[in-house]
């Protein structure tokens, strides 16, 4: 049926492609390991060039699959984007809100107050020339009137009415706040009032003759019981003293360490702490002493009577002769805010 | 067989070679790659007979394995397309040598290559073959070879009609 010169050329073929398969079975050091690398490098030379030929041929594929698959990918990654952008912007905004309760938290804890974290939701228009904020935290969050209400600066301003589930605060800044206040490291008091504008509060020496220097820091005095406004939370900076020392009454201009127009996070005090922080809570940068031991305030002694026993020796004699002063200070506020 | 159709068989399954691996895979169509070297194979064996289609099988088969980026058992191809070489060359009948029947067999002769390949290769244990995706693969390797056959197959016997003519495309 074939010829002999077939059948003879067809088995020298296969025997010799049966070879190769053997040869190649025992893996890449096997004696075709040479003879592969030598046609892999002649084919490969060929290959190189036949490849810049029909480079123009691949190329267009390319283009044209490319093309195709553009508008897709297109469509695919500006919906991942906007996903991705959403998410960023969210993430800034958590971001901030995660830093400004961290400040919070920090204030509350190293003065030792009790809060509930709330979010300002509305702001009193500015032409009504009052500075009022909506919360909404309200009566079931435990809110009362005449809370404190501070946020990871310091002072922010006191609770006023409130609903079930929102408050309404003055800030500190409005022009019927007064607030009890005492310069950090001298323990000078006066009154700290609003003057309507948010940068600016007009802080009122008691003690004319005292000195007050440009860069002295404001910490609340503290009312009785705690309310309206709890003792130790920084209220802002002195940047300008006005008058000499001897004139009836000094006046200084404070800027408020809360910016009142990023107001977002802030918290009210819903108890005040047992001693009075003193100047702890203040901004490191702004005072000089780190670490002031705590001193109990009049008011709080007075609240918390089994505390004095424990405090009584850090409590110097001329603090606790000052404390019915302070009070007479302090008292006023919440009559002259609240009118 | 004479020399020159060994000389042509040599050039012929060399530059398929080439065009498959450089253009042809790349062109980046759905399923299989076009398979030109069998398209040649057979267009070679239906032109000159079973012989130079078994050399030619011999040929393409030892390029495409040794070709980068190869990476296949040096052999196996060659095996299947002798096979398909020489029966391509045997079974034709010089009296319906019509473009219908030799398209008919190219692209019978692929999908038989593509499943013999695959067949041999996981037989050997060297490649792994994914049989799901086999009928696939034949379909669309049988599809293109018979898109490609009639420029190969005309072209083929243009070459062996003027470059080497032989007597024994008749006797087999």
């Amino acid at each position: 049926m074939l010829s002999r010169r077939t059948r003879i050329v067809l088995s020298v073929l296969v025997v010799a492609s049966l070879t190769f398969v053997i040869l190649d079975l025992r893996g890449g050091q096997g004696p075709l390991s040479g003879v592969r690398s030598v046609a892999a490098n002649v084919l490969g030379f060929a290959e190189r060039i036949a490849a810049t030929v029909f480079s123009p041929v691949t190329g267009a594929t390319e283009w044209w699959s490319t093309m195709r698959d553009q508008s897709a990918q297109i469509q695919a990654l500006t919906a991942e984007n906007e996903v991705l952008r959403a998410e960023a912007e969210t993430f800034a905004n958590d971001r901030a809100r995660v830093m400004a309760l961290d400040e919070v938290l920090g204030i509350a804890g190293v003065g030792g107050y009790r809060i509930v974290p709330a979010e300002v939701i509305a702001v009193g228009p500015a032409q009504d020339f009052s500075w009022t904020i909506t919360i909404d935290a309200g009566k079931s969050d435990g809110i009362e009137p005449d809370m404190t209400v501070i946020n990871g600066q310091g002072l922010v301003g006191r609770v006023v009415k409130t609903t079930s589930n929102t408050s309404t605060v003055v800030l500190v800044v409005d022009s019927s706040s007064a607030v009890g206040g005492r310069v950090a490291g001298t323990e000078e008091i006066g009154i700290v009032s609003g003057t309507g504008r948010q940068d600016s509060l007009s802080f009122q020496l008691l003690d004319p003759a005292a000195d007050l220097r440009v860069g002295d820091a404001l910490v609340t005095f503290g009312s009785k019981g705690g309310r309206p406004y709890a003792p130790g939370l920084p209220i802002g900076e002195v940047i300008e003293v006005g008058g000499t020392p001897g004139q009836l009454t000094r006046v200084a201009t404070v800027r408020p360490f809360i910016d009142v127009s990023t107001l977002s996070i802030v918290a009210v005090v819903t108890r005040p702490p047992r001693v009075d922080p003193r100047d702890s809570v203040l901004p490191r940068t702004g005072i000089s002493d780190p670490s002031p031991s705590p001193v109990p305030l009049g008011s709080g002694a007075s609240e918390d009577p089994g505390d004095t026993g424990t405090t009584d020796g850090a409590s110097p004699v001329p603090s606790a002769s000052a404390a019915p002063e302070r009070e007479t200070a302090a008292t006023p506020e919440p009559s002259e805010s609240g009118g | 067989m004479t020399w020159r159709q060994a000389v042509v068989i040599g050039i012929t399954t060399f530059l398929a070679v080439i065009v498959q691996v450089t253009l042809l895979s790349r062109l980046g169509l759905p399923g299989a790659t076009p398979d030109l070297v069998v398209v040649t194979v057979v267009a070679i064996a239906l032109a000159m007979g079973p012989v130079p289609g078994a050399t030619a099988g011999f040929s393409a088969g030892i390029l495409i394995d040794l070709a980068p980026p190869a990476d296949t058992l040096l052999g196996v191809n060659a095996l299947v397309y002798i096979a398909v070489g020489f029966i391509t060359g045997f079974v034709i009948d010089p009296r319906d040598r019509t473009v219908p029947i030799m398209i008919g067999i190219v692209g019978l002769a692929t999908a038989a290559s593509t499943l013999a390949v695959a067949a041999l290769d996981s037989l050997m244990g060297a490649t792994r073959v994914s049989w799901e995706d086999m009928p696939t693969m034949v379909l669309t390797s049988a599809l293109y070879a018979v898109a490609m056959a009639p420029l190969v197959i005309v072209g083929m016997a243009w070459v062996a009609r003027r470059v080497a003519p032989d007597v024994s495309v008749l006797t087999g």
